[in-house]
């Protein structure tokens, strides 16, 4: 038997997918988009459960909703299990509305009842069942109540569709019945609905003309199709709400004394900034620096006890240096960042579930769209803090095109955990009394830089119509810890594991390109090494910014490809290889990086912020954008905005400088 | 409803776009427009006869909260402009 678990957004639909499935989950995507289809098996059961998008409607207005009426026509699905929100129970139910044309058994678990009784909301289960044709079991997905009873229904399995009630009424039901009685799949009326609506973009071809149905209708009702079928469908839904829902007037509830502060017309933007603030303050500020300081000194430690025992047992010199100053070093520069990276996820992903995101697209919607965005593009921009690439994944909820892949091509431009360690060493060493001052300031360039960019390529490139921005506002929810959590750790262990394989392997990688040279003798000085050559090669396109050739930052650059985090692990092999391995200290003051002033330190900052993200963001982009041209112009782009912003912030401060 | 035809004189026609933070309306129709966003707007729930209250302006004017069956609904200025309502409180 094949399940598939359908309900809006915010529903609590993957709270229940976790709970009806437990850990026998298989995460993949769905044909040809980058959405996330997960399916499992319902516990002590061996039925498969897919849980599809959230979803408001069937229209489709969004590649969710396309997923989910294509998945309904063309798989084989025996029983839909319909979340609905008892918190808001006429929306929800319009979606069920439309599951009933599809002509598929159904169940109903209400969730949140404890929620909607809180608020006052009392729901006659039995006849609301009874009204709509179909078993209602009420769960709490929060408190894990009424999921056995849910499996119990489901394994008991005597379901059909011969209760499902009469949702349309008078002439428009009489044509609908005269359509679909042309059409032999069990989704007839579905399908008659949409050909007499019109709907262009239905999954299969029907070689039916229903046009004169349609002209028949649009005189009779004096409206559009698709406003009869939705007033009809909310008409059904309000006599169902009359009979069995009672509530209060105006229920004062628990969201509505916390928005009135949170987005209070004066207090919005204040509390925003003293949010991010705070989320920067634990994670990139003094605290994670803090904690990021004691896992350095745990690697220093290591480093010099493992090199100790390597000589005692009598390793050969080129040995102990690829242990020390090739594998520890190189690993070490990245897993220091590692409480950092903890503390940001875990913040974001408790912005993520309190839903306190969709408030900040609000607010900051109308600053967003003159330059061609909407609020929304704030949420991946915000996840990008963490990483890109879930970031860039997050772009879906924009229905535009045009905005989408604006997005797109800016969520790099956000300083990501992986950056942050450029940061961190950077402005640590360079503008030490500054530090937070100067971290900060580089956040606030990343911002100015994308509404410029966005400003730009609005003109040039992704023109676009205007798309609206119509979107709930969910309740506030305590956060799922047990959804943070598992977020957190998911996170930042696949951070680890590419510390330990990908880091790990192009550490040992730039060792052997530092150690020899051309013809393969160990042991040559740094200036003659292999990669010395290759950075000689390209050193030159860094010169506007850096003010030298320098074979070793160039090197470290371009390998902020493989990951960014990888150019402060090439910096303290090149600088560890060069003399002593370690801190920020010993990599500025060794002769091959000396170089660097705060204008170049700076700039090299910007450059490595803005520039190429890394292979991982440049796949995501990829699949988003569909196509190896746009990702390609995309990367060419952000590359070409980093060098500019870079060689202005040298240029300008090297002659500034000269001027005092 | 109010249906004006052969007289010149332009009923003026009120819109959910002009409504202020705590006023409340009744839908008439929705007039014109983009289809996707008026297909958008009647699966929120903006049908034929809907009461609907403003609950929240955002602190930059726009877009606005609705409050109607039940929940909240956040809108721009702009999207509801064809949303012909009736003023009630």
């Amino acid at each position: 038997m094949r399940i598939a678990l359908i309900g809006n957004q915010n529903s609590g639909k993957t709270s229940l997918f976790n709970l009806l499935t437990g850990t026998n989950q298989k995460v993949g995507n769905w044909p040809g988009v980058t959405i996330e289809r997960k399916s499992g098996i319902l516990r002590t059961t061996t039925f498969e459960i897919i849980d599809l998008p959230g979803i408001y409607s069937l229209s489709p207005f969004s590649p969710e909703e396309e997923i989910v009426r294509r998945f309904l026509i063309e798989e084989k699905i025996d029983l839909i299990v319909n979340i609905v929100d008892s918190t808001a129970i006429e929306r929800s139910l319009y979606l069920t509305t439309q599951l009933y044309d599809f002509n598929i058994p159904m169940v109903i678990a209400l969730n949140m009842a404890d929620l909607a009784f809180e608020q006052g909301i009392r729901i006659n289960h039995d006849l609301l069942s009874k009204l709509l044709g179909v078993p209602i079991i009420p769960i709490s997905a929060l408190k894990r109540t009424g999921i056995k009873e849910l499996i119990q229904l489901i394994k008991k399995g005597e379901f059909n569709t011969a209760n499902y009630p009469v949702i349309y009424q008078g002439e428009l039901l009489n044509i609908i019945k005269k359509v679909e009685d042309n059409i032999l799949m069990r989704e007839r009326r579905f399908l008659a609905i949409k050909l007499l609506e019109n709907d262009i973009s239905l999954p299969i071809r029907i070689e039916l003309d229903a046009s004169k149905e349609r002209d028949l209708l649009m005189q009779n009702y004096e409206s559009d199709i698709p406003q009869v079928v939705a007033d009809q469908r909310y008409e059904f839904i309000e006599k169902v709400r009359d009979k069995t829902v009672s509530s209060r007037e105006n229920p004062r509830t628990l969201t509505d004394k916390i928005d009135r502060i949170i987005l209070n017309k004066y207090l919005a933007i204040p509390i925003f900034i003293l949010i991010m603030f705070t989320v920067y303050f634990l994670s990139a500020g003094p605290v994670g620096q803090a904690l990021a300081g004691l896992i350095e000194d745990l690697f220093a430690w290591i480093s010099v006890h493992f090199a100790t025992f390597l000589e005692n047992v009598g390793a050969s010199p080129w040995a102990v240096s690829l242990m020390i100053d090739g594998i520890v070093t190189g690993v070490g520069a990245v897993l220091s960042f590692v409480p950092q990276l903890i503390i940001l996820f875990l913040l974001i992903a408790f912005l993520e579930a309190s839903g306190y995101m969709s408030r900040i697209a609000f607010f900051f919607d109308r600053v967003f769209r003159k330059v061609g965005l909407s609020g929304k593009a704030l949420i991946p921009f915000i996840i990008g803090s963490g990483c890109s690439v879930p970031a860039i994944m997050a772009t879906r909820t924009i229905n535009d095109e045009n905005e989408r892949r604006l997005t797109i091509l800016l969520t790099p431009f956000i300083p990501c955990s992986a950056k942050l360690p450029i940061i961190t060493l950077f402005a640590g060493y360079f503008f030490k009394d500054n530090y937070g001052l100067v971290s900060a300031s580089l956040y606030f360039l990343a911002v100015f830089v994308i509404l410029m960019t966005a400003l730009v390529m609005k003109k040039l490139l992704y023109k676009g119509g205007y798309s609206p921005f119509i979107q709930e506002l969910p309740t506030y929810k305590a956060p799922n810890l047990n959804y943070v959590f598992k977020t957190t750790w998911e996170k930042t262990s696949a951070f680890i594991t590419r510390a330990g394989s990908i880091i790990f392997l192009a550490s040992i990688f730039i060792w052997i390109l530092l150690s020899f040279n051309w013809t393969f003798t160990y042991g040559v000085p740094i200036e003659e090494s292999i990669l010395s050559d290759i950075g000689r090669l390209f050193s030159w396109v860094f010169y506007p910014f850096l003010g030298v050739n320098s074979w070793a930052a160039a090197v470290s650059i371009i390998q902020g490809l493989i990951a960014k985090e990888q150019v402060i692990t090439s910096l303290s092999i090149i600088a560890g290889l060069s003399g002593e391995a370690g801190n920020a200290t010993t990599i500025f003051t060794s002769p091959i990086f000396s170089f660097f002033t705060p204008a170049s330190a700076y700039a090299f900052m910007a450059f490595n912020l803005f520039s190429a993200p890394c292979f991982g963001a440049i796949g995501a982009m990829h699949k988003e954008f569909g196509s190896s041209r746009k990702m390609l112009k995309a990367v060419l782009i952000q590359t070409a905005v980093a060098f500019l912003i870079a060689t202005i912030i040298y240029q300008g401060a090297t002659l500034i400088g000269g001027l005092l | 409803m109010q249906k004006t035809k052969g007289i010149t004189q332009t009923v003026s026609v009120n819109t959910l776009n002009n409504l202020k933070q705590g006023q409340k309306a009744r839908v008439l129709q929705i007039n014109g427009g983009d289809l996707a966003t008026k297909q958008r707007l009647l699966d929120m729930g903006i049908t034929r006869g809907i009461i609907i209250t403003i609950n929240k302006v955002a602190p930059l004017g726009d877009p606005i909260c609705l409050e109607l069956r039940g929940y909240r609904l956040l809108v721009r200025k702009d999207d509801v402009k064809n949303v012909e309502i009736e003023v009630i409180a």
